[in-house]
């Protein structure tokens, strides 16, 4: 990418071909089912809020990092979005049904294609990990989930009662 | 300048053609045994992304998609490219909120079971034999949070860095696809779809999106509820899961290190 782009238009590009391969998935799950959530004029808005909220969240990030405390200092982008996307959804019910026109599974597969391309030159770095950590890793995934949904149900119970 | 645009340019071919191949490809439901998995269009994205990444069929076209600008894109980019996910959890969590709010006390209790790590991956580390190593790689599940506390208090030299940069490296590869197989065995073991949902907010972006959306899968009518509590649960996790990992995790991580390494030497 350019240097001297401004580094709000790259983020602002980034987003915009982030939300384009959402359409385009959608379009293809149309495709292969017409069962599945439908491209409407809702999507299209939906996909132009997310892709707002994910703006206002990067600067609201960007004007923390001013915080003199570091857990603000250290909260991610990610939570950011989420919660300035939290506030704006309870102040109108208009972005929720935005938002929802958008497929949600349309949402995850660009990601992870992402992901798998950004590991492609770290797979040689399997060869420094022991196949002991990769069992130990098994139990550690397992141990979190189960810890956590264990917990989840044994309160779930209790509070229904 | 130019060349590095064609660079995008088959960067952004080849991503719409992997879409288009992994949503053709659809949900495929494996039944093992007693449980189903089903496999996501997700799950379809990152191993043939990563099979066509292996060094042998860097060839031609492919050469170009995984030139070194793009993968550096790729990985510089990735968390730019999910910021519309998070901002679709906020649509998902808001008109739950106060369904949220009224078994808050659950959602904050869960977070200990993040302590599952230490529980679960201490005694298998040390019966394999491991001892530094143990430490970096069951603090937590080996994300951005652990590294940067390990890295802090032993370097990322030490055996125990290289415990959690291993198990980084694990995660990045494999953790999304992990989730996506043990979040439905756990459905068929008889958890509650909420209590599953509530534990897919692990702290990491894509796991909890394999997590979440594999429960989606299989129970689409519950789609609402999954993703506010799943994402609901994430956000916790970012905002005090460093606090259980130095406060909780830590301390427990030591008590359990020493006493099963009591009959070392």
């Amino acid at each position: 990418m350019t240097d001297g782009m401004n580094k709000y238009v790259k983020y602002g590009l980034v987003l915009l071909l982030s939300v384009s391969l959402i359409l385009f998935t959608q379009e293809i799950k149309l495709l292969k089912n017409p069962e599945s959530t439908p491209v409407t004029g809702m999507t299209i808005l939906g996909l132009g809020v997310l892709w707002l909220f994910s703006m206002i969240g990067i600067l609201i990030s960007e004007l923390m990092q001013r915080s003199s405390l570091k857990i603000v200092r250290d909260f991610p982008i990610l939570g950011w979005v989420s919660i300035t996307s939290l506030v704006m959804c309870l102040l109108s019910n208009t972005f929720v049904e935005a938002i929802q026109a958008v497929d949600f599974l349309s949402i995850t597969t660009p990601i992870l294609t992402f992901a798998g391309i950004s590991v492609a030159n770290r797979l040689v770095d399997l060869r420094k990990t022991s196949w002991k950590i990769a069992i130990v890793a098994v139990f550690v995934f397992m141990g979190t989930y189960l810890g956590s949904a264990l917990i989840a149900e044994l309160g779930l119970f209790l509070a229904s009662k | 300048m130019k060349k590095k645009t064609n660079y995008m340019v088959y960067l952004i071919v080849f991503v719409l053609v992997i879409i288009a191949i992994a949503e053709w490809i659809g949900i495929q439901s494996i039944p093992i045994g007693p449980f189903t998995i089903g496999l996501l269009p997700l799950v379809f994205a990152v191993i043939i992304t990563m099979i066509l990444g292996f060094n042998i069929f860097r060839k031609g076209i492919l050469k170009k998609v995984y030139s070194k600008q793009n993968v550096d894109f790729a990985s510089k980019y990735l968390i730019f490219i999910m910021l519309p996910l998070m901002a679709r959890y906020g649509a998902d969590v808001a008109p739950k909120l106060y369904e949220i709010v009224q078994v808050g006390w659950v959602f904050i209790i869960q977070e200990i079971g993040n302590l599952g790590t230490v529980l679960f991956g201490l005694p298998i580390a040390i019966m394999l034999g491991l001892r530094g190593e143990a430490i970096g790689a069951t603090l937590g599940i080996g994300r951005e949070g652990e590294l940067a506390y390990i890295s802090e208090k032993y370097t990322l030299e030490s055996k125990e860095g290289r415990g959690v940069l291993s198990l980084y490296i694990i995660g990045t590869l494999f953790g999304a696809i992990f989730f996506s197989i043990f979040a439905p065995i756990l459905l068929d073991v008889g958890f509650s779809v909420e209590a599953l949902a509530m534990a897919s907010g692990v702290g990491s972006g894509s796991m909890m999106t394999a997590a979440s959306s594999t429960l989606v899968a299989r129970m689409p009518e519950m789609e609402s509820t999954i993703l506010a509590y799943a994402s609901a649960s994430q956000l916790l996790t970012s905002f005090i899961g460093t606090f259980t990992m130095v406060f909780l995790a830590a301390p427990l991580q030591q008590f359990m290190y020493k006493l099963l390494t009591r009959g070392d030497k």
